[in-house]
């Protein structure tokens, strides 16, 4: 082995500009399929990933103004659900598949004032769940839980953004103190973070809370339930029209009005993400193995020039008692020693480059009306996947390498010999 | 008998069938001296070849050290290459990009030597032919007559029983010319090597200790010519 690679590497020393070309086309293939990646990786990290974190999988029913007559009524009726929604939801026709059923009441504004500073806010009654169905992030003190519910008890989780306004310097004490609203006084028992992006003022509540203090009625905002059972996307858009067909009915609306009573599937909603998803990883991928194809037939190119080159080579070597075997290994040895440095180096410095494009595109964000987001976001390739990329080319370059190879091993020494 | 052929028969294909060695009965005892001589097309290089196990023949027999040479896998041809046979070529063949003494090793390479080893030998081979300074030059750095000896190092080293030389002189000046068939006669009968040239120049085959002359791939005079006299006997006919 030791013996092999001393040869090879006296080969190759011995004949640099056919390294270097050969280096070059497998370095530039392994380069471009990183950067490809990264940059790929890079756009759908910024759009799908920002997006994935609106996304619960739950279903949310709210009402809103009709957008077509029915039953004798004209367009443009507000529909406002209440209670009996709930019950209407929890009750047996759906019961096997509906599981957690929360609600949201609507919000009422409100100015909050500590030690001389204030701010304005939208107080809403929700349930526990409100946290996670939201993916809102806690950024510190707790969330509210079952307990102020139950105990309709007065406290109220702010925004980051909110916090800082009441606190400017230390925004964290604020958990635990009394915030004035003119009327009611609420204890802050946790503060969530925000982004520029959501220009959230709501302030969540108890929902029982909310009732007493401010709606006394039994309207609500907004239902939200989990579903169990239905499988596959068309499993989930049936229930979805069957629901709420049999919901907008109970409010004499259009089976089909899907303004009247709007309904938000966050499964099929997900099921549509990944499946946008998988798509785009797909395209990058074979869009990076065409250029990987453009790097190994370079390599094959090369070794085939090379081995033909050679021949007269392989003659000299064959009639000095060079077998065919030894022929073969030097070639497909040379090749794969030549795949694997310069497609390390070309992994590396495609490494690099994403590297660099995270510091430099990925930095630069673009408004796109409702928020802010970044053009890149981590516009990298993970180790694996390099690696495999470059062992793909390895064992590629192989291949390019065995079929001149295995022609030149096979060729009569005497033949060999004659060719110039 | 090292060498013995019965009725050997060559025939190229290449378009034209070309009838090139018919029916060639030769034999070569251990530690002979031999020319192979004839004009251009008579068929000696295809001979040589054949000998040399780098081309395959057609019918009869080869037999080589009570070997038959027929129908070998090519990986048992190149062993017997490497273990049994020396070659000298008129372009000398040395391996462009490796030095003198790479190019010496190279056969031993083959056999599996270790590196320390095989460049030890190497080096002994080329003080023996007084190439010890040119050891580390390229071929091209080297005179013609410097490259055969390097190419006849090459081919001593593994200590084969035959040397096969086909126009050993073919590319060098007449005084390196008369140098090197001084240092295969040396090699003849110092180490005994059986050696067998091919040439067109009858003064080239005048060196050797018998002379068999062929013509259309048919053997036709064998000259015993332990006097080396067969050149001036040439010229007086």
């Amino acid at each position: 082995m030791r013996e092999l690679f001393h040869e090879i590497t006296s080969n190759l020393r011995n004949n640099k500009l056919r390294t270097a070309l050969t280096g070059f086309a497998v370095s530039w293939g392994i380069f471009l399929l990183i950067c490809l990646l990264g940059a790929g990786n890079g756009l759908m990290n910024s759009f799908l990933g920002n997006m994935e974190d609106f996304i619960s999988q739950t279903i949310t029913v709210e009402g809103w103004r009709t957008s077509k007559p029915y039953a004798g009524y004209q367009e443009g009726r507000y529909i406002q659900l209440d209670e009996a929604d709930v019950t209407f939801t929890e009750g047996p026709r759906w019961s096997p598949a509906v599981g957690n059923v929360t609600r949201q009441t609507g919000s009422t504004g409100v100015t909050f004032s500590l030690d001389g500073n204030t701010v304005a806010g939208q107080v809403s009654g929700v349930m526990a769940d409100y946290l996670e169905q939201n993916k809102l992030k806690m950024y510190a003190g707790r969330f509210l839980n079952p307990d102020d519910l139950k105990e309709r008890r007065k406290v109220i989780v702010l925004s980051l953004a909110q916090a800082k306004e009441l606190s400017p310097r230390n925004p964290d004490a604020l958990v635990g103190r009394w915030v004035n609203t003119g009327t009611v006084s609420f204890r802050v028992v946790g503060i969530y973070h925000t982004d520029e992006s959501n220009m959230y003022r709501i302030c969540p509540i108890p929902y029982p809370t909310y009732k007493v203090i401010y709606d006394r009625s039994d309207k609500i905002e907004s239902i939200t339930f989990t579903v169990d059972g239905p499988k596959t996307k068309e499993d989930y858009e049936a229930f979805e029209k069957d629901y709420g067909g049999a919901l907008r009915l109970r409010h004499e609306v259009a089976p089909d009005d899907r303004r009247g009573i709007w309904i938000r599937n966050g499964y099929t909603d997900n099921m549509e993400m990944n499946e946008a998803q998988r798509i785009i990883r797909t395209a990058l991928w074979i869009l990076g193995l065409l250029t990987l194809v453009s790097g190994i037939v370079g390599v094959s190119n090369i070794m085939l020039i090379a081995v033909k080159e050679r021949t007269h080579e392989f003659g000299i070597r064959k009639a000095i008692g060079a077998t065919p075997a030894e022929i073969l290994k030097l070639i497909i040895a040379e090749s794969v020693t030549i795949t694997a440095i310069f497609g390390y180096i070309g992994m590396f410095l495609g490494m690099i480059a994403c590297q660099i494009m995270d510091k430099t595109v990925g930095q630069r964000s673009v408004n796109i009306g409702m928020e802010e987001i970044r053009m890149l976001v981590n516009p990298t390739v993970g180790l694996d996947v390099a690696l495999e990329a470059t062992i793909l080319l390895i064992v590629a370059g192989t291949i390019a390498g065995a079929v001149p190879a295995w022609k030149a091993a096979r060729v009569k020494p005497i033949e060999a010999l004659r060719a110039e | 008998m090292l060498i013995e052929l019965k009725d050997v028969n060559k025939t190229y294909n290449n378009g034209q069938p070309l009838h090139v060695l018919k029916g060639i009965d030769l034999s070569i005892e251990r530690g002979e001296f031999v020319s192979i001589m004839g004009a251009s097309g008579s068929g000696k290089s295809t001979l040589l070849n054949i000998l040399g196990i780098l081309d395959n023949y057609d019918t009869g027999e080869y037999w080589l050290d009570r070997k038959l040479i027929r129908d070998l896998s090519e990986k048992t041809a190149a062993d017997y290459r490497n273990r049994m046979i020396g070659f000298v070529f008129q372009s000398f063949n040395l391996i462009s990009f490796k030095t003198a003494v790479e190019n010496v090793e190279l056969p031993l390479y083959y056999q599996g030597v270790p590196r320390r080893k095989r460049h030890e030998m190497a080096m002994e081979y080329l003080e023996k032919l007084g190439l010890t300074a040119w050891a580390s030059h390229f071929p091209n750095e080297m005179s013609g007559g410097q490259k055969q000896r390097v190419a006849i190092a090459r081919a001593l080293i593994t200590r084969p029983q035959i040397i096969l030389a086909d126009e050993p002189t073919g590319a060098l000046d007449s005084k390196t010319s008369v140098e090197v068939m001084q240092l295969l006669k040396r090699l003849n009968q110092e180490e005994g090597i059986t050696i067998i040239v091919v040439t067109h120049e009858s003064g080239v085959a005048n060196e050797t200790d018998k002379i068999i002359h062929i013509k259309d791939g048919i053997i036709g005079e064998i000259e015993e010519n332990k006097a080396h006299t067969a050149w001036d006997a040439n010229i007086i006919k």
